[in-house]
């Protein structure tokens, strides 16, 4: 895997266990690789398994199968505390939510990704508000309560970068906007992974995505395309 | 400032402020509760010993030796028949005592009782162990319708030296007026309700340092003095019953209307006799005390009471409630442990979303579980903290009441030896229902928490 592969997937399954007994793959991917820099559009329809697959990479489930390498390292292949501290430092997460902390300012949220990174506490506070002014937050006091959607997302997309991720995951970036506002939250997330050089893997049923994902940079491809020739578990 | 886990943690509670402050509450009255017991269990017990003072012995006609020490000690009210001055002289000569000192009650002045007696009971009695009587101000009485007052008879009462008072017969703790006819033929004659004793003005001519004991709530004066004052209701009730009226305009009120010499044979009556037993020199204990109490008891026209022993028995009797309320109070801190379990657990639903960011934003599960126990920790720590300023508050409050309505000094005592174990205790098990929650927030599924509401 060369240094400059941000994400890696090979051979990747999944399964969640039903009282029925039905035992379909809701993750089979091949093979996928994604360089660092490249930003690239993971379509499907709704409940084909795209968030599934964002936890996968995440570390945040186990698969059945195959194996996820993010900056090189098998993200599996650590336990416990090392593969979220690997998480924390390396993938950045952005949500249809938001998922933002409630109750805490922009710079607390922004902040709170970088207290399990190995940033220097010290360093902190600045680093958390250079980044918000960056993207445009004039009040970093204020709390998702007192925001507006716009403004949220753009912390969303601080707390993201905040670690200086190898690999942006964003998970219908834009389902919960209005288009004006969808439009502007991925021009920010965008333009931000490609200053930070973090590859971006986004999914969305979005079909309306497909224009903001073109070579060089940009790429397009189905979870369809991606899956092996194994539908169903032996 | 950089965001730590205690941000977190404080945040956390914040959000739920009320059930927070509520629940740490609970642990402090819970430990409050308790510290106040255990403080006071063993400050009752000393501060009731501590009014025995020196003596050995109490001798009375009330019905037991209990009631007789509680009646002629801590004046629970007076005692229910008298002892003649003959009685007096005969028992007090019995035997080699280092000191008689004969007590007669029956009578107080706006609530606070009265204790007449000899000039023994300043230069013999000890109100407490080693603690002389001591005046604050004037000096003791030294002939008839003089008084000393009790420090907190003086400050309750407000009396000061060279004021003027009358005495009510009877003491207002028994409704039926005292139940004892000093003025009378004994025991057999009737009851006499509570009245004024407005022929006979005292005055204070001096007032006691306090002794922590319950006879800082009394009134003394010379056995003389409640003598004459109950010779002149008996010559009234004669006169009555033979027909004459009493004049009260026909005597000065500023004159005693009746003196020494009017006294009869049936006017010198006492209620009780303070006794110590000859001693060797520094030492408390008699080698003839044992005897002495065993011929007095065996004499079935008195009550005998050795008061450190009554004493002794009567902490068994409320010892027996003492641990019952201990056991109630134990209980009701293991039921603020469930509180705060049930606290953090009914805030869990809520708190699934921010475990999952967390989770997601690099926090660990063994982090995420210490969080949820910090904080139940932390809940324990504010709760035992403010158990122990409670219960200070409390004992300061308990012991200011127990001084102003008893005269007793109780000062709550904490011992380390079960100061440390109730707040130890209370913080693990505090910890112990942080289990639970911290449990949940361990097996949070990161990925169903991060779902948006529908």
């Amino acid at each position: 895997m060369s240094n400059q592969e941000a994400l890696k997937i090979q051979g990747l399954r999944f399964f969640y266990p039903t009282l029925e007994g039905r035992r379909e793959w809701v993750v089979n991917v091949e093979s996928l690789s994604v360089a660092r820099g490249e930003q690239l559009l993971l379509t499907a329809r709704s409940g084909k398994g795209k968030s599934t697959l964002m936890q996968l990479i995440a570390g945040l489930i186990e698969p059945v199968e195959g194996s996820v390498s993010v900056a090189g390292q098998v993200v599996h292949a650590m336990r416990g505390p090392a593969r979220d501290g690997f998480r924390g430092g390396h993938i950045g997460m952005i949500f249809q939510t938001f998922n933002l902390l409630p109750g805490f300012s922009a710079l607390e949220n922004v902040m709170a990704a970088m207290m399990f990174s190995s940033i220097p506490r010290g360093e902190h506070t600045a680093r958390a508000g250079a980044l918000l002014t960056k993207l445009g937050i004039t009040d970093p006091a204020q709390t998702p309560e007192e925001q507006s959607v716009g403004m949220q997302q753009r912390v969303a997309v601080a707390r993201a970068l905040a670690c200086d991720p190898v690999l942006v995951l964003a998970d219908e970036p834009t389902a919960s906007l209005d288009p004006d506002n969808a439009a502007a939250a991925m021009d920010l997330i965008q333009s931000a992974c490609q200053e930070k050089n973090a590859a971006l893997l986004c999914v969305s049923h979005d079909p309306g995505m497909r224009a903001r994902f073109v070579p060089p940079i940009g790429r397009v491809c189905s979870l369809d395309e991606l899956a092996g020739s194994q539908r169903k578990i032996e | 400032m950089a965001l730590t886990d205690f941000t977190i943690i404080r945040r956390s509670m914040f959000a739920r402020l009320f059930s927070t402050v509520t629940t740490i509450a609970t642990v402090a009255v819970a430990v409050a509760l308790m510290l106040v017991l255990l403080s006071m269990r063993d400050a009752g017990q000393r501060a009731f010993e501590r009014g025995s003072g020196n003596m050995h012995l109490l001798v009375s006609k009330d019905g037991s030796a209990m009631e007789s020490v509680l009646n002629g000690l801590f004046y629970a009210k007076p005692p229910q028949a008298p002892l003649t001055w003959k009685e007096y002289e005969e028992l007090s000569r019995r035997f080699p005592f280092e000191w008689a000192v004969p007590v007669q009650q029956g009578d107080s002045y706006e609530g606070f009782p009265t204790l007449a007696t000899t000039d023994e009971f300043f230069t013999a009695f000890k109100p407490a162990p080693d603690q002389a009587w001591e005046l604050d101000k004037g000096s003791y009485f030294t002939k008839e319708f003089e008084v000393v007052v009790g420090a907190v008879a003086s400050r309750g009462a407000n009396l000061r030296v060279g004021d003027k008072m009358v005495l009510t017969h009877g003491s207002p703790m028994s409704r039926d007026g005292g139940g004892l006819s000093l003025g009378g033929s004994g025991g057999g004659a009737p009851v006499i309700k509570p009245h004024v004793h407005d022929e006979f003005k005292f005055k204070v001519v001096g007032v006691l340092k306090p002794t922590g004991t319950s006879h800082d709530r009394a009134i003394f004066m010379n056995l003389n003095s409640s003598w004459i004052l109950h010779a002149f209701d008996r010559k009234e009730r004669e006169d009555a019953s033979a027909g004459k009226a009493h004049d009260h305009g026909s005597h000065d009120h500023d004159e005693p209307p009746m003196s020494t010499a009017d006294l009869e044979e049936q006017d010198r009556l006492i209620t009780g006799i303070l006794m110590r037993v000859a001693a060797r020199p520094g030492k408390d204990a008699s080698a003839f005390l044992p005897t002495v109490f065993d011929a007095l008891r065996r004499d079935k026209s008195i009550t005998v009471a050795s008061p450190s022993d009554q004493i002794r028995k009567l902490f068994q009797i409320v010892g027996g409630i003492n641990q019952i309320l201990i056991a109630i109070a134990a209980a009701v801190v293991v039921s603020s442990g469930i509180a705060i379990m049930l606290a953090l657990y009914n805030s869990m639903e809520q708190r699934r979303r921010q475990i999952a960011i967390l989770r997601v934003l690099g926090c660990s599960q063994a982090r995420v579980f210490g969080l949820v126990l910090t904080e139940s920790a932390l809940i324990g720590v504010l709760g035992v903290f403010s158990g122990g300023v409670l219960s200070l508050l409390a004992g300061v409050m308990i012991s200011g009441a127990l001084k102003a309505r008893l005269g007793m000094v109780v000062i709550p005592t904490y011992s380390p030896q079960w100061v440390v174990p109730v707040c130890a205790g209370t913080l693990v098990l505090a910890c112990l229902a942080g289990l639970v929650p911290a449990m949940m927030a361990y097996r949070t599924a990161v990925g169903k928490h991060l779902r948006p509401l529908t």
